[in-house]
């Protein structure tokens, strides 16, 4: 998809030779033209199943509790055990539930409600158990997974180091080959471990020394480790702002024996392990962010409609109505981006989502910040006691732009993939035009004149064949016409940086900005577009909230494109860079105070 | 003629408040001054007229300064004189108290205030000795010497002229003189100046220019000196020495705090100060430094902070002739995201802002040091104490390149027994200074003063 958005600017000849996510418009509908759907019996399973966990949540959790007291009770850990939580995507054969990547979105929705479960399940399978589900041989599928499953053992995921967080090098810890080749002896320390002191299973990634072509040289490898293995020791827990019940702390290894067979993968192949447990473990975010909007619009609608200032209720003045539109288009596009993803990564082989995922992480994150203090503005003063719960949802919020790679790295992640994927098709064009060929030059000017003229931008989204439905056309246009924008973009951006773009981190974040809003519009137009052909409950809402979401993200983007463009008035980049530095240089806030005087 | 005129006079200093004891003096004149009919003495501005124009009389008539002979005896009032003021007055103590009492018996011997002009030239050039010269109160007090309204001019001619030359180009000396010890002039001073020679005098213009660069000019310096430089030389060396830096991450070590011992044959031994600093990018390049190649330490160097001249010793390598290594790119670095874009392109020529900038050959240096004895013995300790730190120069050979250059200009009055160098002082000559930072003076607001 994402391969889609970056190449359509290239037109149409070297766009179709696209290979990596199929480029025209053609191909781009059946990736997420129509919107994924699940089988009429995978939903009723999906019924039998979010029941259960709905009563779970509403009847049995306390989480005023559990964020009081740190810690999530032993009744409520049984609950969510026996309700299979614990091995959701583990496959049926090993005790799991086995549920595909839409299903989970699904019960992470419910789990959501509950930021200290969500983040003890997620860190438990999204991340600690998945490297033995998508690296693991089968022995130690058969070995680990079954109790992992049932929850009688708890994963957790070992790869921050006080000196490590993204960069693979720095990583401290250790792991030597005994002398008779049998284990591996783990020595060093990780950081920030969730479900660090409950965890009997985890993933432990350290530097292991590999002989390649006769170099030794130190590669990651992954590792299950057993706390039974003996040497394994927890500290204390951190005591956290949000998601107090869940367990986090450093876990630290001091000459732990782990059998070779063990290594997740191959010894010194830990690096991609790492990458693509992480790249997996993020697409959830979405629907969950979604489920936890959709909450808090129900308790603070009802806050709305009955409270009362000078007769009429907070429900009909204009700035109260302004955040609850904010909230229910929020939810809606992240839940369209969230399925979407999910959809996507559902289909058969194995389809790399991982710029996806990210994009749906950044969008939901950040929205659902926005959102949860939105709601928490709504009742005011009461928001801000411990009477309701929106303090702790905004603290338990805060969490979300940082975990699972914050969103400023994952904003470099989806720039740079995308940069790297425009610029396999784009060099050769570039590097003709650099020369001075003329005719490359002329095609250009060419195509902007055009644009420039008013000639519409035309992908085939609407129209006869179009897959978008026609009471979207507008939409859809406006999501054309950035697309085109776009592509003019990124071709002079990677005219003017070319390989030295890495280090322009604004600029970056600029194309991720537009790529996460074109990629939030497709799943909108998309969602919405099969609700009204299917004739789903209330498409006409959806539609709003579509054609809302859509002209919005429209003149974001346009602004965004317009700085990025050269010697643009909009773009303030020097001066911010130049404020920094002074700033940074003195550690400090250098401007003399008001009040001071010179005589 | 002559009681009037000294009751004008009288009047004139009650008005200013100035002295109590003419008062007392000429006390028995008033009624027979009062009696008389028509004195125009109602106003002030009255009086100074009449003040003025007898000031003018005196010039020509030779009256009052018989007068005044007669009031203080036998006062010889040259040049020479004002100095000895001076030195009678505060013979042995010069202080801000004697400086004020000797300006305060000058302006009451004599209500004229005769010979003003050459006093406060005489003070100027004492001011220093006293150690006032950055004193604003001292000044202000010195232009409360000028008698007031006096030189203030009248009508447009006195205005179009230079009206009292020699009390104007006095005043402005005063300004200059606060100018070069880098002083701001206050509210007082302007009160002063606008009574002395009222608002559009010379010396209000200077005050003028001043207030509007010395603002301005406060913080051109971003790396001010402290007027009172710490007295403890350890104290001084790790101001130096951070100065010098000018790294927030560098770490001061005192190596030796300075103290004196008595050996076992019952000699004193001083043992001097060994301050360092380093920082922590200096340990990571030392750490990489190949121990084959020598490291050096090299000194004294000079640092001046404004009349005081420290030395320091830095630890340094030759440049390293071998070309810059660059970390080969690994795939593998980062788990998030690319490090590196695999695309053929450069930057282009029109977004290269970077500036071409001369690579100079200049070796890196390690650490540097302060040391209140420079001989290598004690440099060698300064290097000890680095190894802890860094435990490479364990491995390199140390040269001490050592120079004794600035030491020999300081005469033979030094010993090797003592500190050879602590802090070299130099009597500047008054060379204009920059603004200081004038913690004591109180910010008083100018608004509405303007006359």
């Amino acid at each position: 998809m994402l391969g889609a958005v970056i190449c359509e600017q290239s037109g149409s000849a070297a766009s179709k030779l696209c290979v990596k996510h199929m480029v025209t418009p053609v191909v781009l509908q059946a990736e997420v033209f129509p919107y994924p759907e699940v089988g009429n019996e995978e939903a009723e399973e999906i019924q039998q199943l979010v029941a259960p966990v709905e009563k779970f949540f509403a009847e049995e959790v306390d989480s005023a509790r559990i964020d009081q007291e740190a810690k999530i009770p032993p009744e409520t850990m049984n609950g969510l055990k026996e309700l299979g939580l614990f091995g959701m995507q583990v496959p049926e054969e090993y005790g799991g539930l086995g549920l595909s990547n839409t299903v989970y979105a699904r019960l992470a929705e419910i789990t959501a409600l509950d930021g200290s479960i969500a983040v003890t399940l997620a860190a438990h399978q999204a991340i600690g158990l998945k490297g033995i589900l998508i690296a693991g041989n089968e022995a130690q599928k058969n070995k680990y997974l079954p109790k992992l499953a049932s929850g009688e053992h708890i994963a957790a995921f070992c790869l921050t180091e006080p000196g490590s967080g993204s960069d693979a090098a720095s990583i401290q810890t250790r792991a030597t080959l005994s002398e008779d080749g049998t284990h591996y002896l783990i020595n060093g320390s990780k950081i920030w471990i969730s479900n660090g002191a409950t965890a009997d299973i985890m993933t432990v990634f350290a530097r292991t020394e590999v002989v390649k072509d006769g170099v030794k040289a130190d590669k990651i490898s992954a590792f299950i480790v057993e706390r039974a293995f003996g040497g394994v020791s927890s500290g204390k827990p951190e005591d956290k702002l949000g998601i107090r019940g869940s367990n986090t702390c450093e876990v630290a290894f001091d000459n732990v024996p782990v059998p070779v067979e063990n290594v997740i993968g191959e010894v010194g192949g830990g690096f991609k392990v790492a990458m693509n447990i992480l790249n997996s473990g993020r697409f959830s975010m979405g629907s969950s962010s979604a489920g936890m909007i959709k909450k808090l619009i129900e308790l603070t609608s009802e806050y709305a409609a009955t409270r009362k200032q000078f007769n009429r209720s907070l429900s009909e003045f204009g700035m109260i109505q302004e955040k609850f539109a904010l909230m229910a288009v929020n939810a809606f596009v992240m839940e369209s981006m969230a399925y979407l993803t999910a959809g996507m990564m559902d289909r058969p082989g194995l389809p790399d989502c991982s710029v996806e995922a990210a994009i749906v992480k950044i969008f939901s994150s950040e929205g659902g910040w926005i959102c949860v203090s939105e709601a928490l503005q709504v009742l005011g003063g009461l928001g801000y006691t411990k009477n309701y719960p929106f303090e702790r949802y905004v603290r338990d919020c805060r969490i979300l732009p940082i975990f699972e790679g914050t969103n400023e790295i994952l904003r470099m992640y989806i720039a740079l993939t995308g940069m790297q994927h425009a610029g396999k098709i784009l060099t050769g064009k570039i590097k003709e035009l650099k020369k001075g060929n003329i005719g490359v030059a002329f095609g250009m000017a060419g195509k902007r004149l055009k644009s420039a003229f008013g000639s519409s931008v035309d992908f085939g989204l609407t129209g006869k064949d179009g897959v978008v439905h026609p009471s979207l056309e507008e939409s859809a246009k406006k999501f054309e016409q950035n697309v085109a924008f776009f592509g003019t973009t990124v071709e002079s951006l990677l005219y003017r940086y070319g390989k030295s773009m890495v280090d322009e981190q604004l600029i970056l974040k600029r194309v991720a900005d537009v790529l996460i809003n074109l990629y939030a519009m497709t799943a909108v137009l998309s969602r919405s577009s099969r609700s009204i052909s299917i004739g789903a409950r209330n498409h006409d809402h959806e539609v709003l909230l579509a054609n809302t979401f859509c002209s919005d993200a429209y003149f974001k983007n346009n602004y965004l494109m317009t700085q990025l463009q050269k010697h643009s008035p909009e773009n303030n980049d020097a001066n911010i860079k130049k404020i920094a530095k002074e700033v940074l240089e003195n550690r400090a806030y250098i401007c003399s105070h008001p009040l001071e005087r010179t005589f | 003629m002559k009681c009037v005129r000294c009751l004008l006079q009288l009047q004139s200093l009650r008005l200013l408040g100035q002295s109590t004891r003419c008062s007392a003096q000429y006390s028995s004149l008033l009624p027979s001054a009062s009696s008389q009919p028509g004195l125009p003495h109602s106003t002030q501005q009255q009086v100074s007229r009449s003040f003025h124009s007898s000031s003018a009389c005196s010039k020509s008539r030779p009256v009052p300064t018989d007068f005044l002979k007669d009031q203080d005896g036998k006062k010889d009032k040259s040049l020479v004189v004002q100095k000895d003021l001076f030195e009678e007055v505060a013979k042995d103590i010069k202080t801000k108290a004697t400086f004020n009492k000797v300006v305060e018996v000058f302006t009451k011997r004599d209500v004229r205030r005769r010979g003003h002009v050459e006093f406060i030239y005489a003070a100027l050039k004492k001011m220093p000795e006293f150690g006032v010269e950055r004193d604003i109160t001292v000044y202000n007090k010195l232009l409360d010497v000028f008698p007031k309204e006096v030189f203030v001019p009248r009508n447009f001619i006195q205005r179009m002229f230079n009206h009292y030359p020699r009390q104007q180009e006095c005043g402005v000396q005063v300004l200059e003189q606060m100018e070069n010890y880098g002083i701001t002039p206050n509210v007082e001073t302007k009160v002063l100046l606008v009574q002395i020679f009222g608002d559009r005098s010379h010396p209000m213009k200077k005050y003028q220019r001043i207030m509007y660069w010395f603002p301005r000019f406060k913080h051109t310096n971003p790396f001010p000196v402290p007027r009172q430089l710490p007295e403890d030389p350890v104290d001084l060396a790790r101001f130096s020495l951070t100065r010098i830096a000018n790294d927030l991450d560098a770490k001061v070590t005192v190596y030796q705090v300075p103290f004196t011992d008595v050996s076992e044959s019952g000699e004193d031994i001083t043992c001097p100060h060994i301050v360092g600093i380093q920082s922590p990018s200096q340990m990571e390049l030392l750490a990489q430094h190949n121990p084959s190649r020598p490291v050096f330490v090299e000194g004294p160097f000079p640092l001046w902070l404004r009349n005081t001249c420290v030395y320091y010793y830095v630890l340094r390598a030759d440049p390293t002739p071998e070309e810059k290594k660059e970390e080969p790119y690994d795939p593998e670095r980062c788990f998030d995201y690319p490090l590196q874009l695999d695309i053929d392109l450069e930057r282009d020529l029109g977004d290269d802002e970077e500036f071409d900038v001369e690579d100079l050959d200049e070796g890196p240096v390690y650490a540097m040091c302060m040391s209140g004895q420079g001989d290598q013995a004690t440099l060698n300790q300064w290097i000890s104490g680095l190894q802890q730190t860094n435990p490479i120069l364990g491995q390199v050979p140390t040269l001490f390149r050592l120079d004794s250059g600035p030491r020999d200009l300081q005469g033979p009055a030094e010993t090797e027994s003592g500190p050879r160098h602590q802090t070299d002082t130099e009597t500047h000559n008054q060379s204009r200074e920059e603004v200081q930072d004038e913690e004591a003076e109180e910010p008083r607001r100018t608004q509405g003063m303007k006359q």
